[in-house]
């Protein structure tokens, strides 16, 4: 008879115990300890549902372990703005966790960095921190100066260049024998005159490498039209520190080569995908009408109508200006072969 | 088969019937199974939906699928059937008890069984009606586990409704191949002196006794000249007051020969074994990405597609080959046999064929996958467990370069000894050899090309 009684436990034990005792070993796992809590969140094409869940809520100083694992393809998992969180690719089945404090009220955003479907680009979610001692605070609105700047000037960042509209004046269209050179401008640069707008960040910010053209060409009437470009596409692309390039080349890659192509060229994989077609950043005769100002608006904004997503909410200020000294790189790499 | 052919394996190990009439026996198997059955259902139910990292997934359909075809089953016949986790607890209804053997009768409402099903064919159709469905079953953990689960519901509930292993005889879809796959194994649970039986009135092997269930298989122990209904339970072992039921070594496909018990719906299980090998080399193992994705329902006129032409090869087109095969081998060897009876006798030919076409699919199958069971042995719900230090192997497939010798053996070794069958079979139908020869002809033929277009297929 106690065999039979044991038998019948062991059986009980397997058939209730055993899934009891699981989750109770997986709810210790996730919170092992009460200063770490572990939020457990699925990845799945947006398709089928993106993140589960796609939003969550910490405090302020907390620290947390956010635990990812996909449950269809391969995804990558980031975390911005400003974090410099990328868990890298996170494979069927598999889990991959960050443990991070955010020491400050705001919303962050995890995202997926990996082409994943075609509608990837809205596979984000959201951690939104508050302070403990004021739970109820409304968030302080967001001011972006570059942004506010434009919108006071008219400039409808909104616009869809793709489909003719224009988002800022634009000047008369160049025509090029050959493509603008850093190199070579770098070496001519020394030669010639060069207003002082040119050499000064804040200007170039908001103005087209075409309205600098016409500056240096003032200044330079007798050289030629193709020396000056070159000097346009040095002075474009000599501001930022190779590091920063580094990093915006390698952000680039990951989240806008799909559309846009790894060179620029506007034909990524998944270009046929978006409801326009991406702006080809090495297409240097339509980069020499665009302002800088204007692409960190649209990187920020995202584009209306175009299927390009925001990053504002992935991206810090200075991370998107960094991006955007990259696509100048790609607007002149044709003329340095 | 002469007898003199047979090794007693309980005269030569002795212990082997102490273990084996122990009431315990059973039980360590089922409950150990019923272990990871468990792990199975929850694992599938609540865990990734990623296949190859749960363990529902990788461990019914990978490891307990290469373990049953490739060693328990051409081995040991149905021993897996005495382990098998799903009738168990249906049985501990009936018999109140998991161990001891309770007095009176089993716990049932006492129906009685149809006659009509009692036979293969139940089997052969839940097996199909499964089949259509394998590429879903077998990728995704929930619908596995609801497959799991439904089994044992429907185990207890048969357990409920009729004494006896009623489940396992005439329903489990799995059972039905293992029983007749299980003609083939090296092993058998046979009594010693059929005389012994014959004169032994109270039959405890059939009502059961104070040590001992009568036989749950519903089989007399006594006349069982095949493996096909034997579950290996052993409780006839435990029964047997004269110590005549014993466990035999044999020739390999001893039960093949015996005429006198085939059967059309054990002839059609042969079918549709054999054609579920092939269409699952060409669905699961071919290069054709599109039937896959047919087969995974992409989309439903898709899948209703790839099903009607599932269906289709495996009740008709493949049978209507056999028969036709069989028309022209009763031509050639002169037999004058109804037609019905060449099929069926003949369908035996395809056992040895299927198994080894089977453990061949599985070579892939299992030594390609194998390595999944390493990270979910450590982490079976796939929610970031690592509790053995396995978690983070990597998928390594075993053996790469060897898996196509070992199927062109295996597929070799089992059409060779198809078409020996075919001839013993062909002079079972007359006594004169040329026409026996003669008349296993075009079976032969049947039995090498089908070998060739599974050799095609998994040698390219």
């Amino acid at each position: 008879m106690k065999r039979e009684l044991l038998a019948i436990c062991i059986v009980v034990l397997i058939l209730f115990g055993l899934p009891v005792g699981a989750f109770i070993y997986q709810r210790q796992q996730t919170s092992s300890d009460s200063t770490k809590r572990v939020i457990i969140i699925q990845a799945a094409v947006p398709e089928a549902g993106g993140f589960q869940p796609s939003a969550i809520k910490v405090n302020a100083g907390e620290t947390v372990t956010l635990r990812f694992s996909s449950v269809d393809v391969t995804h990558g998992i980031a975390i911005g703005p400003g974090l410099g969180i990328d868990l890298g690719h996170v494979d069927p089945g598999h889990v991959k966790e960050v443990t991070l404090t955010f020491d400050q009220a705001g919303t962050y955003t995890f995202y997926c960095n990996t082409w994943c479907s075609p509608d990837h680009w809205r596979m984000r979610g959201i951690v939104e921190v508050t302070d403990p001692n004021n739970p109820d605070a409304i968030p302080t609105a967001y001011h972006d100066p570059i942004i506010e700047r434009l919108v006071a000037e008219g400039v409808n960042i909104d616009a869809n260049v793709t489909m003719g509209m224009a988002d800022h004046p634009q000047p008369d269209v160049l025509t090029f024998d050959q493509p603008p050179s850093i190199e070579k401008g770098n070496i001519l640069a020394a030669s010639l005159a060069i207003p002082s707008e040119l050499e000064d960040a804040d200007w170039q910010l908001s103005h087209t490498p075409t309205e600098g053209l016409t500056l240096l060409k003032e200044m330079n009437p007798a050289t030629p039209i193709g020396d000056l470009t070159n000097v346009i596409a040095y002075l474009w692309a000599s501001a930022t520190p190779s590091e920063d390039i580094q990093w915006a080349e390698s952000y680039y890659n990951q989240n806008c080569a799909a559309c846009h192509g790894q060179t620029g060229d506007g034909n990524g994989p998944a270009s046929d995908q978006t409801a326009e077609s991406p702006v080809a950043f090495a297409d240097f005769t339509y980069m020499f009408g665009v302002r800088s100002d204007v692409l960190y608006a649209k990187i920020r904004r995202g584009g209306m109508g175009t299927d390009m997503p925001n990053f504002g909410t992935l991206l810090t200020p200075e991370e998107t200006l960094k991006l955007v000294e990259y696509l100048w790189q790609l607007a002149w790499q044709s003329g340095d072969g | 088969m002469m007898k003199s052919q047979r090794i007693n394996v309980l005269q030569h190990l002795p212990f082997l019937r102490g273990i084996l009439k122990s009431r315990l026996f059973q039980p360590v198997l089922t409950i150990s199974t019923l272990f990871f059955f468990t792990l199975a259902i929850v694992t599938g139910l609540f865990g990734t939906p990623v296949g190859n990292r749960n363990f529902g997934i990788v461990f019914v359909w990978i490891v307990w699928w290469g373990l049953l075809i490739m060693l328990l089953v051409p081995f040991l016949g149905r021993l897996w059937c005495a382990a098998c986790p799903i009738p168990v607890p249906g049985e501990w209804l009936q018999r109140r008890g998991i161990i001891n053997r309770r007095q009176g009768r089993l716990s049932t409402m006492r129906w009685k069984f149809p006659k009509r099903l009692r036979n293969m064919w139940l089997q052969n159709f839940g097996f199909l009606g499964i089949a259509i469905f394998s590429a879903i079953i077998l990728t995704r953990p929930e619908v596995s586990a609801w497959l799991l689960l439904g089994f044992s519901l429907i185990g207890i509930v048969l357990s409920v409704l009729y004494e006896n292993r009623v489940f396992c005889r005439y329903v489990c879809p799995v059972g039905g191949f293992i029983g007749l796959y299980s003609l083939m194994a090296p092993v058998e649970v046979r009594v010693s002196d059929p005389q012994v039986c014959a004169t032994h009135t109270p039959k405890d092997c059939i009502i059961g006794n104070e040590y001992a269930y009568g036989c749950p298989w519903m089989v007399f122990p006594g006349t069982l000249e095949r493996n096909t209904y034997c579950g290996m339970c052993m409780e006839c072992i435990k029964a047997c007051p004269k110590n005549n039921v014993v466990i035999n070594l044999r020739p390999v496909g001893s039960d093949l020969m015996v005429a006198k018990e085939r059967r059309l719906d054990e002839a059609y299980k042969a079918f549709i074994m054999l054609a579920c090998a092939l269409l699952y080399s060409v669905v699961l193992l071919g290069p054709w990405g599109w039937l896959k994705q047919w087969a995974n329902m992409d989309t439903l006129p898709h899948w209703l597609t790839y099903a009607g032409v599932f269906l289709l090869a495996n009740l008709l087109l493949l049978p209507g080959l056999f028969t036709l095969t069989t028309l022209l081998s009763r031509r050639l060897g002169g037999v004058q046999l109804p037609l019905r009876q060449l099929v069926t006798d003949y369908a035996y030919t395809l056992v040895p064929l299927g198994l080894t076409a089977w453990i061949a699919f599985s070579f892939s199958l299992v030594f390609t996958n194998g390595s999944y069971a390493l990270a979910v042995l450590s982490d079976p719900f796939g929610w970031g467990w690592n509790l053995f230090g396995t978690t983070e192997s990597v998928w390594a497939p075993f053996g790469s370069s060897l898996i196509p010798f070992l199927q062109t053996g295996i597929l070799t070794a089992g059409m060779l000894f198809a078409v020996n069958t075919a001839y013993k079979i062909a002079g079972q139908h007359t006594p004169d050899p040329r026409r026996a020869l003669r008349g296993m002809l075009p079976v032969a033929g049947f039995i090498t090309s089908i070998t060739f277009v599974f050799l095609w297929l998994y040698l390219g």
